[in-house]
């Protein structure tokens, strides 16, 4: 991926190579022109100088005969030499290229040049003056490297602009960025995005913003549901249950109906925890359970295993117990006793009879170990009803609720599979 | 003994009284909070079960309207509502007792058993039935003057059977009374066989009459 602003960046930096490179031929033809016009110029005013002089009575033809020899070696950027009258043209402009006959290096010069032919003492001449031009490619040389240069400096001014405005100018930008990232939708928090001074920018928080506001009204409201919902399938569950109660006292019940209704109650329990659970994951999350005290996890442990310890020693599984007396955590006592009774429960039902339960609290993290045969899948695992499970009691909602409370905490539950045993780990 | 249940969902009151008359309570109803206050402002009862979701009034107030007329009566919350700050303030406020829906009735029952005799007996708290004697306090059980040692299990076993005189009681209620709410995680009861055994044969070499009845497929009741 690329940053947004070297996109216009390597625009910028093509059209400007291709705006100098097209100047630069421009550039030659413009300097050529006015040197050719200004030599033009220059050969035009010795043309002038030279006729003025010759024809101006001051030498005779034979002064100037006895002369031109002499001048026309030694003048290089003139000769004059007599034509016959029928050759007389009229003034013309070239340029030639000469080899240079003299020096160590024999090269190639421009030269350029006018022709005019004048008439001394009745007699006809051809004038020819020659001046030295640059020579295109050196021009165009020259010409290549001022502009390179001056590209060069482009570039470099570019990326130093680009840095410093996508520095000044995305601050807004990046600032929202930050929120957006650090932004929990559970976690109750409301984000204001504020406005910028940039328009654009300002338009974007605004509707981010909205969007925003809207999605934690609907999330909010989904868990208004979600407790609602749980809350009036309390009031049903509790005249079924009474009702079977009543119906277990009746006198006449015979064996058959009597097991039928126990069969009863045990998908009753399931509906009646999986409503209860679901109510718990909604009041959590909605932050209730806000008083907090210092709870000695310890203390909650042996309560806990108070309770189960039937459970325990019906599925005849060895229980073995590290525990660092004295450990205590700042949390809600009823959040805490889900937490541990959760993985507990958790433990002693998916371990198989004779198995083997390992609960180690150190000073800032209690593990629960069991033994199991495979892994589970840990992306899973914590998910509400995520396992779908051939036990007919399972609320699937057990380590959903733990997950829930490690994160009202910012503890973190870990799990992982060795030596053929469950672990489940909470740091504190 | 009388006893008010203070419920909205007729079906449910009516069932707790069903239950409740054949322990020889003698139990009224009242729908709504007007009819509530009215009663509790005419007659007096030994125990009041209160649905703090009521038309026309929150429980919660008539809870302090009882306190505030200083009113001797076991109160027992019942309530869909099982959040912590609910049980904490009804029980600030002077409830006491609290028992979430869906419960069992024989919980109920073996609840209002207790806070009547705790209110009542001021606590010195003794109850006789015909050779077993049972000191609340003291926690200890006698059958014929020798006394007998329970687990505190069986103890509060012996305590819900009580409670719960002539019920069935299925072994999913009395795993609920043992263990709570975490009883409707498992589906398994069985190890409640082993406590009602064990409790039988205490109270049996002791001497006492076999009260305890097996129910095939669903439960024990105490018959007497």
């Amino acid at each position: 991926m690329s940053k947004l602003l070297s996109k216009p960046f390597k625009a910028f930096s093509i059209y400007a190579l291709i705006i100098l490179a097209a100047s630069i031929p421009v550039y030659y033809w413009v300097v050529d022109h006015i040197w050719k016009s200004e030599l033009d110029e220059h050969n035009l005013i010795i043309k002038e100088r030279i006729e003025k002089n010759a024809t101006n009575e001051r030498f005779d033809i034979q002064q100037i005969e006895a002369v031109l020899d002499i001048w026309n070696a030694l003048e290089p950027g003139a000769r004059l030499y007599p034509v016959p009258a029928t050759a007389v043209r009229p003034d013309s402009i070239y340029t030639i290229y000469r080899k240079r006959d003299f020096g160590s290096d024999k090269q190639i010069d421009r030269f350029r040049g006018l022709s005019s032919f004048l008439t001394v003492h009745g007699k006809t001449y051809h004038l020819e003056i020659e001046t030295n031009i640059e020579e295109t490619e050196e021009i165009i040389l020259a010409i290549a490297i001022v502009t390179t240069f001056f590209f060069l400096m482009l570039v470099v001014g570019f990326i130093i602009l680009n840095r410093n405005i996508s520095q000044r100018i995305w601050s807004p930008f990046r600032k929202t960025l930050e929120k957006l990232q650090a932004f929990d939708l559970t976690a109750n928090q409301e984000l204001h995005l504020g406005s910028s001074e940039i328009e654009e920018f300002s338009a974007l928080n605004s509707a981010i913003d909205k969007l925003i506001e809207n999605n934690i009204s609907v999330f909010n409201e989904q868990r208004r549901f979600l407790e609602n919902a749980s809350h009036e399938l309390q009031t049903p569950l509790a005249i079924l249950k009474s009702k079977i109660d009543l119906l277990l006292q009746t006198k006449d019940i015979t064996q058959d109906q009597s097991q039928l209704l126990n069969d009863i109650e045990i998908p009753m329990a399931r509906v009646s925890r999986i409503s209860k659970n679901l109510l718990l994951l909604a009041k959590i999350e909605n932050k209730q359970f806000q008083d907090t005290t210092q709870i000695s996890i310890a203390d909650i442990v042996n309560e806990s295993l108070d309770l189960l310890i039937e459970y325990l020693e019906d599925k005849k599984l060895i229980l073995t117990e590290n525990i660092t007396p004295g450990v205590k955590v700042s949390a809600n006592k009823f959040l805490l006793e889900t937490l541990i009774n959760n993985l507990l429960i958790n433990a002693i039902r998916h371990t198989p009879a004779n198995g083997q339960i390992t609960i180690n609290l150190f000073n800032n993290s209690l593990e629960i170990k069991n033994t199991g045969t495979a892994p589970l899948d840990a992306e899973k695992l914590f998910k509400r009803f995520a396992i779908s499970s051939k036990d007919s009691i399972n609320s699937g909602l057990g380590l959903a609720i733990v997950k829930e409370i490690t994160l009202r905490y910012q503890w973190k539950i870990i799990y992982s599979f060795k030596d053929e045993m469950h672990r489940f780990s909470v740091e504190f | 003994m009388k006893i008010l249940i203070i419920e909205d969902e007729q079906a449910l009151a009516q069932d707790i009284v069903a239950y409740l008359s054949e322990q020889n309570y003698i139990c009224e109803i009242a729908g709504t909070y007007q009819e509530a206050a009215e009663k509790i402002g005419i007659y007096t009862y030994d125990c009041i079960l209160l649905d703090l979701m009521l038309p026309g009034g929150n429980g919660m107030d008539l809870l302090s309207l009882l306190k505030q007329e200083n009113i001797e009566t076991g109160i027992i919350i019942i309530s869909a509502k099982n959040a912590t700050e609910d049980i904490v303030q009804g029980l600030r406020i002077g409830a006491d007792d609290y028992l979430a829906k869906p419960f069992h009735h024989s919980e109920l029952s073996a609840r209002i058993h207790s806070v009547i005799r705790r209110k009542q007996f001021n606590n010195s708290n003794v109850i006789q039935q015909n050779e077993i004697k049972i000191d609340l306090l003291g926690k200890t059980v006698t059958v014929n003057n020798q006394e007998i040692t329970l687990t505190p299990k069986e103890f509060n076993l012996l305590l819900f059977f009580i409670g719960n005189k002539n019920k069935v009681l299925s072994k999913g209620a009395i795993a609920e009374h043992l263990s709570g709410d975490l009883a409707d995680m498992f589906d398994n009861y069985d190890f409640i066989y082993a406590h009602v055994k064990n409790l039988k044969k205490k109270l049996q070499e002791a001497g006492s009459n076999n009260y305890l009845k097996t129910v095939y497929g669903t439960g024990y009741k105490w018959e007497i």
